[in-house]
């Protein structure tokens, strides 16, 4: 078994723009045991956010060369339904810009990775899932907001439910991409506060950000210049 | 727990996209106006098409009525020993009925105006015998001016309808073809061969100008035309009107009269005579010696099948009964004037009989089929737009479901089940809005047919004023929207009062061109459904073709779509 619960070694990453190619990582490697809170820190081009998307296999075109694995298992050799049950159960996704579906409620929205998941059992597991999902929504303060359209909520507010959908189904890593980038300093002071709670509770985070005040909340620092890891 | 492990035991849900689907159907503006789009589309089809068939329908059933199933012609010359033929026939075991007929064109002189200057218009004039007609045909039916036939069907009547005050009398003397009050041979006129009957909204008629046709006389004037073309010394008398009949067929009901057979033999000298030889010399007292009876002939015989029978297997059964027929003829020393060959008569089915009257209507019909399928295909392409603008606007819903893990096939089942729905709905609104306008057609015709009344354009007037107003009040507080759609609004309505106003009533459906005096108004329901389950495969297949390609993008790129 592998020591680590998620490795990426020497990855590389070209985009084409039009004509253009554009490297965005250069043999980048990266770790996460499990229980770390890893802070993947960069400039804007770094290609931190790249990486963090071949950890999370959003992006379907694999890295040019080298490889992601989870708990020693290569992901780039997954099938199309194993890569979705992996977004769906393994890792867990919080974006800068929330990304909450606006004609959902706020607990719905909490509940789709548990939608997804139940297939037609869904109706027997509803019940079930709305409880933990009530409890998690709770706990974050969102009680008297679980029938509101994100429309109707403060950033704050928007991030902690990414939060809850992002754990709905007890992802064992959680994948961040500046979570608080799109919040003042006092939100994104709390998201961080949550986020440091379910790590204390043994989850595994990534987190990209450009701020070093946000990366030194993390166990530990990865910087990224250029597409590869300095240092 | 093992990644591979959890992974082979996950499983991919059906129940996101139904709910999904339902929130994008109920919380946007757009899917209505894809049920709107689709909606319009199939009520137009139905709406054309069930007009159209409901015409040829009209046309094949009025065509029936009046002309039985096989119909043997043979117009000049005529058919001689028509009663022994008439008798063959009906013992076929395909033939419940034959009737003779007389079939040729007159003069009638109407009783109006008043004074010595009275009208006169050409007709068609059958000569019938009316009780074997009325076996063939549905000749009783036909005949307008008769009572109620139940305290039911009288209250279904307006009170003022001239029909509640008939008796038995009238319908007795119409089928008899003779005033009984008098004795005297009677004539029946097409509904609409005179100008005295006004129909109202209800489809009842009233006399016009006091002029209450069975009350009246009229002198008919036929010319005999021998068998070998030449016209005769016309022919005139003077007949009572003793009904008037309507087939439906409006070009039938304004030309056709009908009178007795026996009274339409004698004005063109095609009834029984004596046969003298012109050859040989005159007898003793002078007289020329006799050849035998000429028999009285008629120009066609109708027959009508047996329930079950095909009017083309009748009409093969009467194509071998009248060869016999015309060979026994033949064969009999005791008859001087023998029948045409069957080469010499045509025996058609009403059909066939009817086809120049038919043909074009049935092509007519396919080409506005045709036609309208093309606009099909164009509602088709506006549904494609519409879905496409709606995936579009999804595609970082998309993304979002990816990332959570939501399959391709998933995220395709979302928006198949949003065309379905749009498809569904639509179409069924569209075939409620066909059959709502069918339904309602000949009143909706005239309505256009008449000039539009003043609170109509004036309450378009002052809508449109309201709305001009509201524009200048929203253009005053820089609102660009509000603006925009009152000034739409009032100008859409002082445009719709201006025609209002203008307009003069148009008659659409001309009964002198399209044979009847009533727009079909019933739903061809196999078009219909046919046309609903077109606008649920476009819609889907429309909706398919942008969700295929949402859900074929990347998450990523599509999470970061603008």
């Amino acid at each position: 078994m592998s020591k680590f619960l998620l490795e990426a070694k020497n990855l590389r990453k070209t985009y084409t723009l039009g004509h253009v190619k554009v490297p965005v990582l250069r043999g980048a490697s990266f770790t996460l045991a499990q229980g770390e809170w890893v802070a993947i820190l960069g400039s804007s081009g770094s290609g931190k956010s790249t990486l963090l998307h071949l950890l999370g296999l959003l992006d379907e075109c694999d890295a040019d060369s080298g490889g992601v694995w989870f708990d020693g298992d290569p992901v780039a050799d997954l099938k199309f339904s194993a890569r979705n049950s992996y977004r769906n159960q393994s890792v867990g996704f919080v974006f800068q810009f929330y990304h909450l579906l606006p004609e959902l409620s706020v607990l719905e929205n909490a509940l789709l990775p548990n939608m997804v998941n139940a297939g037609m059992s869904w109706w027997s597991k509803r019940a079930q899932a709305q409880k933990q999902a009530t409890e998690l929504l709770d706990a974050f303060g969102l009680s008297h907001r679980l029938t509101h359209r994100p429309a109707e909520l403060s950033g704050g507010e928007r991030q902690r439910v990414a939060i809850a959908r992002a754990l709905a189904n007890q992802p064992r890593v959680l994948l961040a991409d500046e979570p608080t980038g799109n919040l003042d300093t006092k939100t994104g002071g709390e998201i961080l506060d949550l986020i440091a709670a379910k790590h204390r509770n043994g989850l595994s985070i990534a987190m990209v950000t450009h701020d070093p005040a946000v990366a030194a909340r993390a166990d530990r620092v990865v910087k990224l210049v250029d597409g590869c890891v300095a240092g | 727990m093992n990644t591979r492990m959890r992974l082979q035991h996950s499983t991919i849900s059906r129940v996101y996209p139904v709910q999904l689907a339902n929130r994008y159907l109920t919380s946007r503006i757009i899917p209505l106006i894809a049920v709107a789009a689709v909606a319009l589309c199939v009520a137009l089809v139905v709406i054309v098409v069930s007009v159209m068939s409901g015409f040829l329908d009209m046309l094949r059933a009025s065509g029936r009525t009046l002309m039985g199933d096989v119909v043997i012609s043979c117009p000049i010359r005529g058919i001689p020993w028509y009663e022994q033929l008439i008798d063959t026939i009906e013992k076929l075991p395909e033939a419940q009925a034959a009737t003779p007929l007389i079939d040729t064109y007159g003069l009638v002189r109407m009783p109006y105006p008043e004074g010595s200057e009275k009208e006169v218009v050409t007709a068609n004039v059958w000569g019938i015998e009316p009780q074997g007609f009325n076996r063939v045909t549905d000749f009783s039916k036909a005949l307008y001016w008769k009572p109620p036939t139940s305290p039911e069907a009288a209250a279904l009547m307006l009170p003022d309808d001239p029909r509640l005050k008939l008796n038995q009398n009238i319908l007795n003397d119409g089928l008899d073809l003779m005033k009984s009050a008098t004795g005297e041979p009677g004539l029946v006129l097409g509904m609409h061969v005179s100008i005295a009957n006004e129909r109202m909204r209800d489809g009842s008629y009233r006399p016009r100008y006091q002029w209450f046709m069975p009350r009246q006389s009229v002198t008919l004037t036929l010319v005999p035309i021998s068998a070998k073309g030449t016209i005769a010394e016309p022919r005139e008398r003077v007949f009572p009107v003793v009904n008037e009949f309507k087939s439906g067929v409006y070009q039938i009901d304004k030309n056709r009269v009908m009178i007795s057979l026996s009274e339409a033999q004698k004005l063109l000298r095609m009834d029984a005579g004596t046969l003298y030889d012109m050859q040989a010399p005159p007898n003793a007292d002078g007289s020329l010696p006799v050849l035998g009876t000429s028999p009285a002939k008629v120009h066609k015989v109708l027959v009508r099948a047996k329930p079950g029978v095909t009017p083309d297997q009748l009409q093969a059964a009467v194509s071998s009964a009248y060869e016999k027929f015309a060979f026994d003829i033949s064969q009999d020393p005791s008859k001087a004037v023998k029948a045409p060959r069957v080469e010499s008569v045509t025996i058609l089915t009403w059909e066939q009989h009817l086809r120049d009257l038919i043909a074009p209507v049935e092509k007519e019909r396919e080409m506005m089929r045709i036609l309208f399928s093309i606009v099909y295909l164009v509602c088709a392409g506006l549904v494609l737009s519409i879905f496409w603008a709606i995936v579009q606007e999804k595609t970082r819903d998309v993304g979002i479901l990816r990332s959570v893990g939501a399959s391709r096939l998933g995220i395709l089942w979302i928006f198949l089940q949003y065309g379905l729905v749009i498809g569904a709905i639509g179409g069924l609104f569209g075939v409620g809005l066909g059959w709502l306008v069918i339904h309602n057609i000949n009143f909706i015709h005239e309505t256009i047919g008449q000039d539009a009344p003043a609170w109509s354009y004036i309450t378009s007037f002052l809508i449109a004023l309201v709305s001009l107003a509201m524009c200048v009040r929203g253009a005053m507080t820089g609102v660009l929207l509000s603006t925009l759609l009152w000034l739409v609004l009032g100008i859409t309505l002082a445009i719709v009062g201006a025609g209002l106003m203008l307009h003069r009533g148009t008659l659409i459906w001309d009964p002198s061109v399209y044979y009847f005096a009533t727009i079909p108004d019933q739903v061809d329901w196999f078009t219909a459904i046919s046309t609903w389950f077109g606008a649920v495969i476009f819609s889907v297949l429309g909706a398919s073709i942008p969700a295929a390609k949402a859900a074929d993008i990347h998450p990523v790129r599509a999470l970061r779509y603008e």
